[in-house]
């Protein structure tokens, strides 16, 4: 068991080493790289879409440069979203499109735990303004120079609990009662 | 000879609020306005009323699961919510589906539009002041269609039918003849508001030229679907990415050119048509064979480290989900991408400088359901 899994795991690390600039030559990488070369980024295969890590300094001047690239034009935001990875920090995550060309594109900023704070991209499209009060709310994101950093779904005075983050427990009172009846609900998962 | 007004006369902006329980609101909206006269000057909307947390609890369920809280989000189009989950699923699960299931799937998502559609247009003609006619013509349709819907998944408004792979059972023996009749029935619908509001001196006096929103702004908003393609953009995921089958039936996309009430109006109301065109040739298409794929696992597990982002045409505009597995059973992050919470920030820019009583039809116009708003 344990050989089988090493030797898998080994091979995906090579499969991983091996496949950036190469593989994606299909993707609209070359021209997202063109237009991002200022900016160290770092390209990777997405199910669908290219996926592009921005170090999260850079992060509105990248969004900024493939909104006002010519041969890319990136005018729409599709979504704004986070995901929770815990100890590796929250991803904060741009789904992007371009109207005239039919091109899509996902960015990701990665934010340390301990330090969730990112420039705002409203000033890069207005429909980023809702979608980052909802991020904020619920990953405790906070996004500087937002112009209307209230909460959106949440109550106005619900600053501190953050509900999407994995550490937030899910329906407390169903908990409870598994703990009462010395049920564990997490008990199936694990197999 | 007139002189200006002393300062003690001048007039103060009043605020009022509407909601969140109001019969013009749609569901649980508060908005407050901020008029000088008639006119209003600044609105600030408050949602977040009905929120459940579906994404949270999508994240702590398994993948079968899901599709119910899907129907929860969008109740008025829940075919067209339960696509994109199911979609996501499939794509990360690599999962083949039957082109039979397929064919199903896109008369039954064309049939939620009309049903839709309907409900917009009974809700609108509300909004607009002709409580009666419209309504009851509308609710009449749309029965006929939720109809349909029961007879194939057994509750009206709840489906939990597609399921990761194709359907959950197969569709009554009648399906066809069904479908034919229903449709032939919502032709008439469409043809009866057609005649009943469009060319209407009053509601075109009502409509026409008020809450205008031009494409560039709202593209930089993110609006999407009807909404936008009233101010003549050009965006349908069914053309520009299709999925399904889309790419191999024939249909136009409706486009608007003012942005205004109307526009958004009449652009739903040639959608429907559209519609029935795509369903008939999907009749024609559908042929017997299996609904699930052959190898289905029993027990649904998607590799680890992969994430889609899928989107698709709802009838209120681009219904994304966003799904990202880390192994497991259960999705590790779900994240709904709601058209209507888009298309609700334009409401702001739409309203000001128009009259408080058109700023209710300019709500009504975005079609907003605010489950989905929420979720």
């Amino acid at each position: 068991m344990t050989t089988d899994d090493t030797a898998q795991g080994g091979d995906e690390a090579e499969a991983a080493v091996a496949e950036p600039v190469d593989a994606l030559e299909d993707t609209i990488w070359p021209s997202v790289n063109r237009a991002l070369s200022a900016v160290d980024v770092r390209p990777e295969r997405g199910a669908l879409d290219l996926i592009v890590h921005v170090p999260r300094a850079n992060v509105v001047r990248a969004l900024r440069m493939l909104k006002q690239d010519d041969e890319l034009q990136f005018n729409y935001l599709r979504s704004l979203t986070a995901v929770d990875n815990e100890a590796d920090g929250v991803d904060v995550v741009y789904h992007l499109y371009s109207i005239p060309k039919n091109l899509n594109v996902t960015v990701k900023a990665m934010l340390p735990p301990d330090d969730k704070v990112l420039g705002t991209a409203t000033t890069v499209w207005q429909a980023a303004n809702w979608l980052e009060r909802e991020t904020a709310e619920m990953f405790g994101v906070r996004f500087t120079g937002h112009p209307d950093p209230r909460t959106l779904l949440m109550p106005e005075d619900m600053t501190d609990t953050f509900p999407l983050l994995k550490s937030h427990p899910f329906a407390e009172i169903e908990l409870l009662q598994g703990e009462l009846l010395g049920h564990d609900r997490n008990e199936g998962d694990r197999e | 000879m007139v002189t200006e007004a002393a300062p003690e006369f001048e007039t103060q902006d009043l605020l009022i609020n509407v909601g969140p329980q109001h019969p013009s609101t749609h569901g649980v909206f508060r908005m407050v306005l901020e008029v000088d006269g008639e006119v209003v000057k600044g609105l600030v909307p408050y949602i977040g009323y009905l929120h459940r947390g579906a994404e949270k609890l999508c994240e702590n369920n398994d993948f079968r699961q899901g599709v119910g809280y899907m129907d929860r989000t969008e109740h008025l189009a829940a075919h067209n919510a339960e696509l994109s989950y199911v979609m996501a699923v499939e794509a990360l699960a690599e999962l083949e589906v039957p082109a039979r299931a397929q064919w199903i799937r896109m008369i039954l998502c064309e049939l939620n539009r009309l049903s839709s559609h309907f409900m917009f247009f009974g809700a609108f003609g509300i909004d607009v002041g002709v409580f009666g006619t419209p309504f009851i013509y509308a609710w009449r349709e749309r029965e006929t269609l939720i109809d349909l819907f029961e007879e194939i998944s057994g509750d009206r408004m709840m489906y939990a039918y597609f399921r990761a792979g194709g359907l959950a059972w197969e569709v009554p023996a009648n399906f066809k003849e069904r479908v034919r009749e229903v449709l032939k029935s919502s032709r008439q619908g469409v043809k009866d508001f057609d005649g009943l509001l469009t060319e209407n001196e009053i509601f075109i006096a009502r409509t026409k030229n008020v809450g205008s929103i031009s494409a560039a702004d709202a593209i930089e908003i993110g609006m999407s679907g009807s909404s936008l393609r009233a101010s003549g953009v050009d965006m349908d995921i069914r053309k520009t990415e299709p999925y399904l089958f889309y790419d191999q039936v024939e249909f136009d996309v409706p486009l608007g050119k003012n942005g205004d009430v109307f526009d958004r109006y009449y652009v739903r109301l040639q959608e429907m048509e559209q519609s029935m065109r795509i369903i008939e040739q999907c009749l024609e298409r559908l042929e017997d064979g299996p609904i699930m794929p052959e190898k289905m696992p029993r027990m649904l597990r998607l590799p680890e480290g992969q994430e889609v982002y899928i989107r698709t045409e709802a009838p209120r505009g681009e219904y994304g989900v966003y799904l990202v597995s880390k192994g497991g059973n259960k999705p590790w992050r779900l994240k709904v991408r709601s058209a209507c919470l888009s298309n609700l920030q334009a409401l702001k820019q739409m309203s000001i400088g128009q009259y408080v009583a058109d700023a209710i039809i300019i709500l009504g116009s975005i079609d907003i359901v605010l489950s989905e708003v929420d979720r």
